[in-house]
Order: structure tokens, then sequence, then C-alpha cells
């Protein structure tokens, strides 16, 4: 994902790339150090880099994107099962198969929402203002209902 | 149960949260891509959660167990919902040691009870409640944990194992009443003892006519009649040393319980008083009764600190009968238990010291000042058991790993060329 973040935009390679290691080297820092708080913080830092890579591309969509989502969760959720399994403790085998078949649907699932993202941007539905507003009020929404789930069960 | 998010929920909310508003911002449907997945996340792992309600019951094959045995823990679970995963845990006091995976993963079924089994394997003696259990489940992706303490207490009493003796102690005197001991008085009994003129009362039974026939006058015989003993175990409390799981005070407890065990099986009575920063004792008593009353003592029996000056005058009279053998226990390491033997001594009491070496538990230093240090700090042990020896008392020493059986057989040995002056 960092390789392709940087090879889309190769005078700014060194600052993507950068960018990016500073990310991975956090994550290797979370999983060494069990600090689970710091987490979403490398995921962030691993968003930024390829934000970077897209902002200075230019304006034309990167149909990898997707790609580089599902990648990015799959990322979080594979550090965040090596976390849970820090401890000693003897799973049974469909323990480990549950939740590995729960981690797959959930990134193709997150692949599709990706995809579909950028299948409904690329459709000529056409453009002006009142698409703007739609849009923004669909993104308040998304976060809105989001942010009460998360909020009901924390 | 108490329900404990991750904090990766808020956090893949707060990314999608940031993916789409800075996507948005910035028309970059890109970044809107990014965030849709983890948006995605963050609403299954809320809409997913649902409390396990796990119930457990723990159970225990048996309330007792002997030293080194094993004993089977029995947990069923039961979650009317189901549960992904459930961590279980049966904390173990050190005393116990678990021979299987011990915490382990399970999955529950809606509403079908599982049963786990975890052996146990009990290590060293004591009183012991196992349980309750620590549970902790977990949602599918581990976005949410619901932990609580369930199943209830069992307790568990671990017995010291008892080592098979082939003799023991004789005392000095015997007690009045009848047992196993022969008496070193003269009476009626079975053991004959020696021949005497006949004296006006004595029975026709007990003419000794081949005596009476080789020297012209009446001779009887004379017997020693069995009688019982008075046993007090006397153990030293201050101080335990230990390495590697052993220690002198398991020693002690595992000397005290053959030695009751033994004296019991003879008829006769026995005491105990431990002595040390907590004072316990036992009045002397025969029976079976007496055994387990001796030994649920034993298993509550620990080191407590203490700086308390202590003597035996603090202890009931009855606790020590006259002419009771007082079985000592001890690793000579408290001046306060040295004292107090040396006063039973001084009072008159058939005293024997077992010293529960602590020389095995200890490592001397590697420098000069703790090499020099640990040879003073024996040549102070010899010399308090030259002032029990002085004083009559025979001291030996007993090492780990060595039976029980040969401590006694030097006292034995010791006993039969020094007798200690009566007063």
């Amino acid at each position: 994902m960092l390789a392709y973040a940087a090879a889309r935009v190769p005078p700014f390679a060194a600052l993507v790339a950068a960018i990016g290691v500073f990310g991975a080297l956090l994550l290797v820092f979370v999983l060494v150090r069990h600090a689970d708080d710091l987490l979403p913080w490398a995921l962030a830092v691993l968003a930024v880099a390829y934000a970077v890579s897209l902002f200075v591309h230019g304006s034309a969509v990167d149909e990898g994107a997707p790609l580089v989502a599902a990648g990015l969760l799959l990322c979080g959720e594979l550090a965040a099962w090596s976390l849970d399994e820090r401890h000693a403790i003897a799973a049974e085998r469909d323990v480990v198969l549950r939740r590995g078949l729960a981690l797959g649907a959930l990134v193709l699932a997150g692949l599709g929402a990706a995809v579909a993202v950028i299948a409904f941007a690329a459709s000529p539905a056409g453009g002006g203002l009142a698409w703007t507003a739609l849009g923004a009020v669909a993104a308040v929404l998304v976060v809105g209902t989001v942010a009460e789930l998360v909020r009901r069960t924390a | 149960m108490t329900r404990i998010a991750s904090p990766r929920l808020a956090a893949y909310a707060g990314l999608a949260a940031i993916g789409l508003i800075v996507g948005l911002a910035a028309g970059r449907v890109e970044l809107v891509a990014l965030a849709a997945p983890f948006a995605l996340a963050a609403v299954a792992g809320a809409t997913l959660a649902r409390d396990p309600a796990i119930e457990a019951t723990l159970e225990l094959d048996r309330e007792r167990a002997l030293e080194s045995e094993g004993v089977e823990a029995r947990l069923e679970l039961l979650s009317p919902p189901g549960s992904d995963r459930v961590d279980v845990l049966l904390p173990l006091p050190d005393e116990l040691r678990s021979r299987s995976s011990n915490p382990r993963a399970v999955v529950l079924a809606p509403g079908a009870p599982r049963t786990l089994s975890v052996p146990i394997r009990c290590e060293r003696w004591g009183a012991f409640v196992v349980g309750p259990l620590l549970v902790r489940a977990r949602d599918r992706l581990g976005f949410h944990s619901w932990e609580a303490r369930i199943g209830g207490r069992a307790p568990l009493r671990v017995y010291p194992s008892v080592e098979t003796l082939r003799a023991l102690l004789p005392p000095l005197e015997t007690q009045v009443f009848i047992g196993d001991q022969v008496s070193r008085a003269k009476g009626d009994g079975i053991e004959f003892a020696d021949v005497r003129e006949w004296e006006p009362g004595d029975r026709v039974r007990r003419v000794n006519w081949r005596a009476s026939a080789r020297r012209g006058s009446l001779w009887v015989n004379e017997q020693h009649p069995e009688r019982n003993t008075d046993v007090v175990l006397f153990l030293d409390t201050f101080a335990d040393v230990r390495s590697a799981g052993r220690g002198t005070l398991d020693l002690t407890v595992r000397a005290a319980t053959s030695l009751a065990h033994r004296y019991l099986q003879r008829k006769d009575r026995v005491g105990l008083v431990s002595f040390g920063g907590y004072l316990s004792w036992l009045l002397p008593a025969s029976g079976t009764r007496q055994l387990y009353r001796i030994i649920d003592s034993l298993l509550q029996m620990d080191i407590v600190l203490s700086f308390a000056t202590k003597g035996v005058d603090i202890l009931p009279p009855r606790t020590l009968p006259p002419k009771a053998l007082v079985l000592a226990l001890t690793p000579l390491l408290d001046p306060r238990s040295a004292a107090a033997l040396l006063d039973l001594r001084a009072r008159g009491f058939d005293l024997v010291v077992i010293e529960v070496s602590p020389m095995p538990f200890i490592e001397p230093g590697k420098d000069e000042l703790a090499q020099l240090s640990y040879r003073l700090w024996r040549l102070s042990r010899e010399s308090l058991r030259a002032r029990y020896e002085q004083a009559g008392v025979p001291v030996i020493e007993w090492l780990d790993g060595v039976p029980l059986n040969v401590p006694l057989e030097e006292v034995a040995a010791f006993r039969r060329q020094a007798r200690p002056a009566r007063a």
C-alpha cells in the first residue's frame, strides 16, 4: 500500500515514503509494546501518506482507492487481533476460525463499500450545488449515525 | 457483566468521520472511499454488541486431597444468546497447579451448556478456596468485551503427605492410662521385667515356680505395664526459609502430620503448640478426631511476622501436661523459640529438638564478606546446639530429602548413650 502510494508520485515519493515509514514504525511500536491506544494514530498516519499522494498526484480519481482502504482496514484489524492475543490463552480452533471468517467478511464488505463509493462518483449523475449539498447532508448523516451507534455501545 | 468497548470502535468512527469530512471539503472521493470501510466496521461493531449473559458453575470432584494428588474442577458455562469467544480463567493459588490450559478460549453455542474440565495438581498442603471464575466474552470482531467473576467458590483442603515411620521415640515416662507403650515402670503387663521375692498380696499366678524351686523361697514375676504417652508437638513458626517452592515450614508440617498420625495410631494423646508470631495450641487428646483437629490446625499454619517477646508462660498449663514428651520441630532461627525450648527443659519436660535444617534452602554469598557472615552464622547455630546438649536435650539436624526415620533413630541413639539428669 505504501509502495503503491509512493509509486504514484515519483517526484514526491520520498515525502510519501517518509510519512508512510513513520506510520509503519508506529504500527510496529504498537505491536511490540502492546500500545493499543496508538493503533488509530498509526492507521491515521498511513492514511495521511496515501492522502498526500492523492493531493500531489492531481485531480484524476484513483481507482485503486478501494484496495487501499480495504488494505488499511485489514492492517488495523490484524493488528488488533494480534494485540488481543498478547496473553497466552489457549484458543479452540473454532474461536480462531470464527474471527478469521468475520474479519474476512468485514474486509470484503468494506472493499465493496469503497468500490460502491468510487462507482457512484464515476456515474454520470451530473454535478452542481444541489449534489454537493446532498453529499454534505449524506456525510453528516453517516457521521452522525456512526457516532450515535458508537456512543450507545461504548 | 461489565461491558468494555474497544478503543478501536471510537477510533474507526473518528477515522471515518475525518475521511468523510476532508473528502467532502477537498472534493476527493478517494478519501470518502478510504473512510467507507471504517464507517462500516464501526457500524458493524456497534450493532453486533449483545450481552452474552454468561452463567457458570464451578465444582470440584472432591473437597479433600493429599499433597501431589490430582483434583478435577468442572466448569459449566451457559450463554443464552451464545458467544463467539469466551476466555475462562480459573484463578488458582500458588500451591495448586493446573495441568491443562488455563486460561482457555472457547465458543459457547446459544443456550447450550458447555462443560470444561480443569485437572488440578495439589503441589502443597493448605486450606484453599478455588474460584470464582474470571470470564471474559468478546464479540466476533473483538469490538466489545464483557467481564465478570462468576461461578461461586469451592473449598479444597490439601492434607500434607504422611511419611511411614518405622519407630517412634519412646518417652522417658509414660502416663497412667492404658496404651501401647511399654512403660519403664513395673506393674501389671505383658512384657517381662524382673523377678522379686514374694510379698503378701501377690497373686499366686504371678509366682515364678522355676525361680522359686531354684532359690528355695517364693519368687514372683514382675512385668512392664503398657501405658500411653502424652506427646506435644511444639512447632516453631516464627520463621520459614524457602527456596524453589520448598521450605522449612513445609517440612515441619509434614513431619508433625506424620508424627501425630503415628502416635495417635498407638493410642497416645497428642497435643500441638504452634509457637510463632501467631500462637495456637491444641490440648492433648487421642483418637481420629484429634488427628483431624491437628491436621486442620496445621493447614491454617502460616508465618506471621512478630517482634513481641514470647515465652512458654503464655501457654495454658494443660497444654503441656507433666511427663509429656515434647517434640520440638524448629529451624533454630528465632531466639525466642530457642529460649522457650530451654525454658521447657529447665521445667523438667522430656524435650527432643528436631532441627529442621534451613541449610538446603540457603545459598551462601559469593564474596568474602558474605562467606564470612555465613560461617559466623553457622558457628552461632553450633553454639546454640551445644547449649541444648549441655542441658541434656538431643538436637538432631534433619535435612530436606532425608526420611524422618533418620533423625528419630539418631535421637533414640542419643538417649541410649545419655539420659537427662532428673531434678
